[in-house]
């Protein structure tokens, strides 16, 4: 019965908590990053700026500041490492949940077929 | 040599390039993944083209071959030991006072250097073991289901 008590007591501890956690981020978390200095950032604050005639706006400025910024001679890499470093988390994510996805579903089937070939 | 496989007997030429082919896909795979910041590449394709070195054993020697020759367990877990390593990397932006996936130390050497890009170089290498490992499982995997048709085709 007391485990019964406890657990729920965890469980609105751990609710406003979380409560609290997010009205803290919501409300006084300081800025840390406000994307000033990015070339990319301003573009985006000020549409009009856009030089519409030079067809690549926002890949031009990663090409000419890459070497500044990075120091990788390959342009992809810094893209892919640096710039969308969290989005290359997410890719590396998804194979991993991908393989282990596809390891479950056949690992029944070639378990069968070494059993089948010892016999 | 005979093996349980569809296939008897692997035939000689067969056998011989791949045993030629070998060196040469390992070596370029890795070359892609080492220098992926100063030439062209990087971690994702440089470890498809390692991974390929287990169709090229089957190919040459037969299912029983590859999958003697190399540990699934290994590699499966080494795929995961892979992913952790890429998230402590990018965890190095916030222990040095920055944000996540910031790139750190680069401006340690000069332009060209395989190390000059910092973090992004050591990111490349980790992604390029994770990808290298998790392909290499699931086309060993892949291959061990070859089994259950061979098998089928005798009961058959």
């Amino acid at each position: 019965m007391i485990k019964k008590y406890l657990s729920i007591f965890a469980c609105l501890l751990v609710l406003a908590f979380g409560c609290w956690a997010m009205a803290y981020a919501y409300f006084e978390v300081p800025m840390t990053y406000d994307g000033s200095d990015v070339d990319v950032t301003e573009l985006y604050k000020d549409p009009s700026s856009y030089d519409i005639n030079d067809p690549d706006g926002v890949a031009d400025i990663i090409v000419k500041t890459d070497l500044e910024q990075t120091r990788a001679q390959n342009v992809v890499a810094a893209v892919v490492f640096d710039y969308r470093g969290f989005d290359t988390i997410g890719e590396s994510f998804i194979l991993l949940a991908a393989i282990a996805g596809a390891f479950v579903i056949l690992h029944g089937a070639v378990k069968k077929g070494k059993e089948a070939e010892k016999e | 040599m005979r093996f349980k496989d569809g296939i008897t007997e692997q035939n000689v030429v067969v056998k011989c390039g791949s045993d030629f082919m070998l060196p040469f896909a390992l070596m370029f795979g890795f070359m892609v993944i080492f220098f992926g910041t100063t030439s062209p590449g990087g971690g994702f394709q440089g470890g498809v083209m390692v991974a390929s070195a287990v169709l090229l054993v089957y190919l040459g020697y037969g299912r029983e071959a590859a999958q003697s020759v190399i540990s699934s367990e290994f590699i499966r877990v080494n795929e995961a030991v892979g992913a952790i390593i890429y998230v402590a990397l990018a965890m190095c932006g916030i222990f040095a006072g920055g944000m996540f996936c910031e790139n750190v130390f680069f401006r340690l050497f000069n332009i060209g250097d395989p190390l000059s890009a910092g973090t992004i170089t050591f990111m490349s290498y980790a992604v390029g073991y994770k990808v290298l490992t998790g392909v290499g499982f699931l086309l060993l995997l892949l291959v061990g289901l070859l089994a259950l048709d061979t098998q089928e085709e005798v009961d058959a």
